[in-house]
């Protein structure tokens, strides 16, 4: 172009509408700047309500699209695992290099010693995983796994005692509550749906009362609420319970809605009454336990019970713990035992997915939810299905499993616990696992840095044959690396992005710049390395639009997709707000809830079938051995929680200097359990356990609970020699197991605190 | 003349910075010392009876600027049309050469510096460009909580139920800044 077709600066500018889609709780609008094939800078939404606004996670992306760190060109591994020497390769050799060694594998060992290690850290409809789990079925298959991290205890009991995961309300919804009760949950930081805290806003300032539970003075609580009940971590369970015995003690529950929606009252209200083990479940009771004064529990009991509709919303963030899924199912019951589901303003908790279109509007192809008959069930075992992964074909259902109900559980037997990755790959077979794993192939995912027990970790990664990281950064995985294939970003290629959890709209990511360096799309890489490695790559030879137009093809809600691609969203039209369970409760006749017994179980049978040690078919509180009264506690003290804050995206964007100067990464602390260790804000401190230490400045800060450091999730993992780990990256301190229900124990961790030098000012003195 | 300003509402402010990261991003700055939109946290009180409010500042763009006052070299203007309070770049010494006089006589910061050495004052200009295109500043479209607005005083004032004042921020009658609040109670 000549510089006379250039009348000024403006007309040099496209706006390019795209979006951000990383694993929080939102997908947003951005409007891409571009000039001469470089991002200046970016809008957001200010269109039509309600408007999809990124928050900073999406405005700082510039610096990560054009970071100095991104991985530039295909690299092959030099030095030792995880010290993160490097060789720069052409693509035709790192090709060669993984096609011919997973070919060698597979032929050694068979399709289940490959590991696929999925992750979220670089998302989309068709990029991410998404293409990486076509290949590899394409291949003959792999191991996978069973388990999500952010909500597998939240989702078992979701289906444990709604039989689905589709129990959350519209939003807007919330101002026809007359409480609100954010359990555990920092909406203000954590983006679930881009309007969730301007909601709560809106509802207090309508005069709605709105109480956070919280070990943590959050920002929920400072800004959204009227009330903080701070309680020792893990003990959510002995509260929710205590309320629930207040409220029938009372004789303030919904005894019709109980009779008539309900199975197994009466066995909880006998645990609650302490008929079985002599101990009434009294607000006295869980005082001693949670530290919530009595009066305290006392008084949101009748609250909840006698403002009705009051909408109980339990994060899940309490159920990131090692008895996570009996936290999840007291909450669900006390929104039951009020009659607080399927109404306006009600809420029924459980996993709080509100919309999700194919289940609702795909005519003909509803997507099948509740309890499997007999031929499902024979579906399910049959040798050979049509599609999927080829190693679970066939595969018994995991007996721990709630495997007799569709939707939201993964039973299959060959599935290995997400958390028990490192002990499977360390022990294979003789370990009790599915498979041998040799290999893993690694996608989108941190996976080293967040998951639990890092160091464990570190040995796994380093005793397989081969490992495969597509990625951005040199992540701490990535440094694991054999040949690390450098990904674009979503500003370098079109996607769709929808909202996980369930609110009415599409984000279309439309490529705003070409892909960076050698960089290239997770798709290109698949369909260019199915070809080396012989088999079909199918879907993925066609265009991206293609694909894209094929996959939303079943979604009936998106009336126009061109519209869709020009605007950069599509929000969908819905008559009404929605209600969970609302069908059900109206016409309980033609609408049983999808649960084996059609009921809402507050005694679960099929959990009880099941009988698995630890995960009761009622939600009692249980301790466990990283627990305040446990005897580990006299070595550690202090619990660990690895709550998500509001500068990163799990581990992505760690990297970004405007986040990094929001909130820099620091421990904090209770001045009452700093002072006894002589730790002022600023100093290096050292947290540790028996699985590994870090070592980052502390922040000491009346903002927690006193006998819990706060170490938030997702800092990078970086050892010193001696193993000591400066990056403060949380997993170093946390259990590589699950829950019964398969949660994970992100927030269950012992540990000890202890000062490693004074900050360096205040060391002259 | 009418005077443009901001309203802000702390009792909806979440602290999430979005705004200051969206001008960042808009006006091209590094991470750093310079923020033209700076974020206060007001922390009070001991475990477990707290209470936090944030405070989202920009430059008010004062009746009476002190600044205009204290720059030896006239380099602030505060226009005629709207009151917004500009900088001529070319005519500013520099912070290190001038001693950054204005900052020192500025109750709220506004005046900023980059890590450059003897950097040129910048500040918030209220997006004075995107305001002639006829589109709102680029921190109230990025508020996802609605918490920020700017236009001519008189009209928030009247748009609004405001308060002069906000938790961390007093009223200085003398310099009049160009701000309103609905405060966090």
């Amino acid at each position: 172009m000549s510089e006379n077709n250039i009348e000024n600066d403006q007309d040099d500018i496209k706006i390019v509408n795209t979006g951000c889609c990383h694993d929080c709780g939102g997908r947003c609008t951005l409007k891409a700047h571009v000039k001469n094939g470089k991002i200046i800078r970016f809008e957001t939404d200010n269109g039509e309500d309600p408007q999809l606004r990124a928050c900073l996670r999406g405005r700082v992306y510039r610096q990560k699209v054009y970071h100095q760190d991104r991985l530039k060109y295909p690299l092959r591994r030099i030095g030792e695992r995880g010290e993160g020497k490097f060789e720069r390769i052409s693509w035709d050799e790192a090709y060669e290099i993984v096609a011919n060694k997973m070919k060698e594998i597979k032929e050694k060992y068979g399709n289940s010693s490959i590991l696929f290690i999925p992750g979220a850290g670089n998302q989309g409809m068709l990029h991410g995983v998404t293409p990486v789990g076509l290949m590899l079925n394409q291949f003959g298959g792999y191991t996978r796994m069973w388990g999500i991290p952010s909500y597998e205890g939240a989702l078992f009991a979701s289906m444990a005692t709604y039989g689905t995961m589709m129990t959350g309300n519209s939003r807007e919804d919330l101002l026809n509550s007359k409480l609100i009760i954010l359990w555990g949950w920092n909406p203000a930081n954590t983006i679930w749906d881009p309007g969730t805290p301007l909601m709560l806003a809106k509802a207090r300032e309508k005069g709605i009362k709105i109480v956070v539970i919280d070990p943590i003075f959050t920002d929920s609580a400072a800004i959204l609420a009227d009330q903080w009940i701070p309680i020792r971590p893990g003990t959510d369970t002995a509260m929710l319970n205590a309320m629930a015995y207040v409220i029938i003690t009372e004789n303030l529950h919904d005894k019709p809605f109980i009779e008539k929606f309900t199975v197994g009252f009466d066995k909880y209200k006998a645990y609650l009454m302490g008929d079985d083990d002599n101990t009434p479940k009294t607000p006295q009771w869980a005082e001693e336990i949670t530290t919530v004064p009595a009066e305290i529990i006392i008084n949101l009991a009748r609250e909840y019970a006698s403002n009705k509709p009051a909408a109980l919303m339990a994060g899940w963030g309490p159920a990131r713990t090692a008895r996570g899924e009996l936290y999840s199912r007291a909450a669900n019951l006390l929104c039951v035992i009020t009659g607080n589901i399927g109404i306006e303003g009600g809420y029924a908790s459980g996993f709080m997915r509100a919309y999700y279109s194919r289940e609702t509007v795909s005519a003909g192809r509803k997507k099948k939810t509740g309890p499997m008959n007999k031929e499902d069930q024979k579906e399910m075992t049959k040798k050979k299905t049509p599609r999927g992964n080829p190693v679970d074909w066939g595969a018994p259902p995991r007996k721990d499993s709630l495997y007799k109900l569709r939707g939201g559980t993964n039973p299959a037997s060959t599935r290995i616990h997400f958390n028990e990755y490192y002990d499977a790959i360390l022990q294979g077979r003789k370990g009790g696992y599915p498979a041998d794993l040799k290999m893993a192939y690694i996608a989108a995912e941190n996976r080293l840095n967040q998951y639990c027990n890092v160091n464990k970790g570190v040995k796994a990664l380093k005793s397989l044959e081969f490992i495969v990281v597509h990625e951005q950064f040199m992540t701490p995985t990535a440094k694991f690396a054999d040949i690390l294939f450098p990904v674009n970003t979503f500003m370098e290629r079109n996607d769709i992005a929808v909202p996980w959890l369930g609110s009415p709209y599409y984000i279309y990511l439309n490529k705003a710049i070409d892909s960076l360096y050698e960089s290239k799309s997770d798709l290109e890489i698949c369909k260019e390395l199915a070809l080396k490695l012989g088999v079909e790559a199918g879907l993925l030879n066609l265009p991206e639009d293609q694909i894209l137009r094929i996959f939303t093809s079943p979604r009936k809600d998106i009336k126009s997709y061109d519209q869709m691609k020009k605007d950069g969203f599509y929000k969908v039209k819905v008559d009404e707000p929605f209600i969970a369970f609302k069908e059900q409760i109206e016409d309980p006749e033609n609408n049983p809830f999808p649960t084996l017994s059609g009921k809402i179980e507050i005694y679960c049978e099929h959990i009880a079938e099941l009988s698995v040690p630890n995960m009761p078919p009622i939600p009692k509180y249980l301790s466990h051995e990283e627990h305040y009264d446990a005897p580990k506690a006299k070595q550690y003290p202090l619990q660990l929680l690895t709550p998500h804050n509001k500068r990163r995206t799990h581990s992505s964007l760690s990297m970004i200097p405007w986040l990094e100067e929001v909130e820099p990464h620091a421990v904090w602390i209770s001045p009452v359990d700093a002072n006894s260790r002589n730790i002022n804000s600023g100093d290096l401190i050292d947290v540790f356990n028996d699985r590994g230490r870090i070592r980052i400045p502390a922040n000491v800060t009346e903002r927690i609970i006193p006998g819990v450091v706060v170490v938030y999730q997702g800092a990078w993992y970086n050892p010193d020699k001696e193993g000591v780990d400066l990056g403060g990256c949380g997993n170093v301190l946390t259990k590589d197991s699950h829950s019964p229900g398969g949660a994970f124990p992100m927030n269950s961790a012992l540990v000890q605190a202890e000062l490693y030098s004074k900050k360096e000012t205040e060391g002259v003195s | 003349m009418k005077q443009m300003g901001f309203y802000f509402d702390q009792s909806r402010c979440t602290g999430c910075y979005t705004c200051s990261v969206a001008c960042k991003d808009w006006n091209d700055i590094d991470a750093g010392p310079e923020n033209w939109m700076r974020i206060i946290t007001i922390e009070e009180g001991k475990f477990p009876n707290l209470s936090l409010a944030y405070l989202a500042l920009a430059c008010n763009h004062c009746a009476d600027p002190p600044c205009i006052k204290a720059c030896p070299t006239n380099a602030i203007t505060k226009r005629e049309s709207d009151g917004i309070v500009t900088v001529n770049q070319e005519a500013c010494l520099g912070k290190i050469e001038c001693g950054a006089k204005c900052l020192k006589v500025c109750p709220w910061d506004a005046p900023q510096f980059s890590a450059t050495i003897n950097a040129k004052m910048r500040k918030c200009d209220l997006c004075v460009e995107r305001l002639k295109q006829g589109k709102q500043t680029i921190c109230v479209e990025a508020c996802p909580m609605y918490a920020l607005d700017v236009g001519p005083i008189e009209k928030l004032q009247k748009k609004y139920e405001t308060n002069d004042s906000a938790i961390g921020f007093t009223k200085n009658n003398k310099i009049n800044p160009s701000i309103n609040f609905k405060s966090k109670i």
